[in-house]
């Protein structure tokens, strides 16, 4: 058998955290990435501008970087922020940027850019037919979007969304930069002790491959269950 | 007379698309169980019309009263927009509207399409929607078709369900915006035959057609259109058995 040298449960724990973070990034990017499309659909002149300036920075800074911005960076600025309460009003208190929490803002951030510009696409590609019948009918904004716009968009969404979810599961491989416990910084660690590289990389693209086929035999049932009643791709 | 107020008023009606003026002060009054067709050239401007009716577009000018009801307007920056839209959300409710395209929502059943705003605009209970949707397409033919999704009917199949859907409101009007005009000649037929059973049971239509035969038969009113303004309008043997004007003469000439 495979000798793990004893790092089979930290490796387990490791892919454990790689899922949970991935799944509250992923989270979070859906939420930034629907209020981005909106924005940018706005005809409020500021909100179309900061739908704008966020997508641009976000396309045009590595991911690295961004991230280690905002670990140090908010790192900093909270230090700040707490060293002025405790001058001003003699309140002392201590915040730590957890790493955890730090990766999943990060990587929900970058990626609520990218949603942001697959959401928007997949609210025009709706009939605007569909959208009229339903204000026709007395429904009001919010009715319209839960009913008709929301079920319909997410039939040209998810091809974009399914592909933006495999980039942001490899991308949470980066947080081991800043010192989170995912799996592969556990392999890392695991390769120097027993000078077994090979074998703890090969064990890491293994569990993100069955990572990524699990996910894309679920989307393939999400699309399915949103292409009900369009027969199939058009 | 004054007991139960008039369904739809609609005063002075005018819209502009940028610099052309596309609707220079339109008027009508539908009092229960009218039929009021509007005909003319396509550009006359009466399918904009019907939808300043229930403000799918804004007028820029013009009063709106909905069942006694007067809809409150403001200025914006955006031009004139309702002030109120819950209002208007209500106002919608006791208007129906027929599409040229039918626009059944594509991802429910049929079913689904005609219980959806019972239910959830309504405020129906679901049993008693399922049950009243069931009799109205029973009614226009298509109680097998129930579980079927738009895209598996035909487009005469796809209208009557829209008007199924249409009904499901218990609407004060009905609109109806050129129902028949994308349909295959030999399906429209059978929509403008519910439509008839429509009219003669008293439900108070407004129906942009080009359809002369159902608008001499049918209408208890005929308003030709002609660039945005009333050229002829009366009973329909006047307007269309014995029309004045020189171009509703043109336009109802049989083409070839």
């Amino acid at each position: 058998m495979i000798d793990l040298h004893g790092y089979g449960p930290r490796l387990l724990e490791g892919a454990l955290v790689t899922i949970e973070l991935a799944v509250l990034s992923l989270i979070l990017a859906i939420v930034l990435g629907l209020i981005t499309a909106s924005a940018k659909m706005s005809r409020n002149w500021v909100a179309h501008r900061l739908g704008t300036l966020y997508t641009t920075i976000i396309r045009g800074v590595p991911d690295l970087v961004l991230m280690m911005l905002l670990f140090f960076g908010g790192q900093i600025g909270i230090n700040m922020v707490t060293d002025w309460l405790y001058d001003r009003f003699d309140i002392d208190i201590f915040i730590n940027v957890n790493e955890f929490v730090a990766g999943v803002l990060t990587i929900g951030l970058i990626f609520g850019a990218y949603m942001g510009e697959t959401f928007r696409g997949a609210f025009l590609a709706v009939d605007s037919g569909q959208i009229e019948a339903g204000r026709a009918y007395g429904m009001s904004h919010a009715l319209v979007f839960r009913r008709i716009r929301f079920p319909q968009m997410m039939r040209h969404a998810l091809p974009g969304l399914s592909n933006n979810w495999m980039v942001l599961l490899k991308t949470t491989a980066l947080v081991s930069v800043i010192g989170l416990s995912d799996m592969v910084r556990v392999a890392a660690e695991a390769s120097k002790a027993t000078r077994e590289p090979f074998l703890f990389m090969i064990i890491v693209a293994i569990i993100y491959l069955l990572i990524a086929s699990v996910s894309e035999w679920f989307f393939a049932k999400l699309q399915k269950r949103y292409d009900v009643g369009f027969g199939g791709h058009d | 007379m004054a007991d139960t107020p008039i369904p739809l008023e609609v005063r002075n009606i005018k819209k502009r698309f940028g610099n052309t003026e596309v609707l220079k002060g339109l008027s009508l009054e539908a009092r229960k169980g009218d039929v009021i067709t509007l005909i003319g050239a396509s550009g006359s401007g009466k399918s904009t019309f019907l939808r300043c009716m229930n403000l799918l577009e804004q007028p820029n000018e013009g009063e709106l009263i909905v069942h006694g009801e007067q809809i409150r307007f403001k200025e914006t920056k955006h031009g004139r927009e309702p002030a109120d839209w819950n209002q208007v959300v209500q106002m919608r409710a006791k208007l129906s509207m027929v599409f040229q395209s039918f626009n059944l929502w594509a991802h429910m059943t049929l079913l689904e399409n005609v219980i959806e705003a019972p239910v959830h605009v309504l405020k129906k209970p679901r049993k008693e929607a399922i049950q009243h949707a069931r009799a109205l397409l029973e009614r226009v033919g298509l109680a097998e078709r129930a579980d079927y999704y738009p895209a598996q009917l035909s487009g005469g199949q796809q209208q009557r369900g829209a008007i199924a859907r249409a009904l499901a409101m218990d609407p004060e009007v009905m609109l109806f915006d050129e129902p028949t005009s994308a349909l295959d000649p030999e399906l429209v037929g059978d929509v403008l035959k519910v439509m008839r059973d429509l009219a003669e049971e008293g439900r108070t239509m407004i129906v942009v057609t080009h359809e002369m035969a159902f608008a001499r038969d049918v209408s208890s009113q005929v308003i030709y259109l002609h660039q945005g303004q009333v050229e002829e309008a009366g009973p329909p043997d006047e307007v269309l058995g014995n029309p004045r004007s020189e171009r509703l003469k043109q336009f109802l000439a049989p083409k070839r």
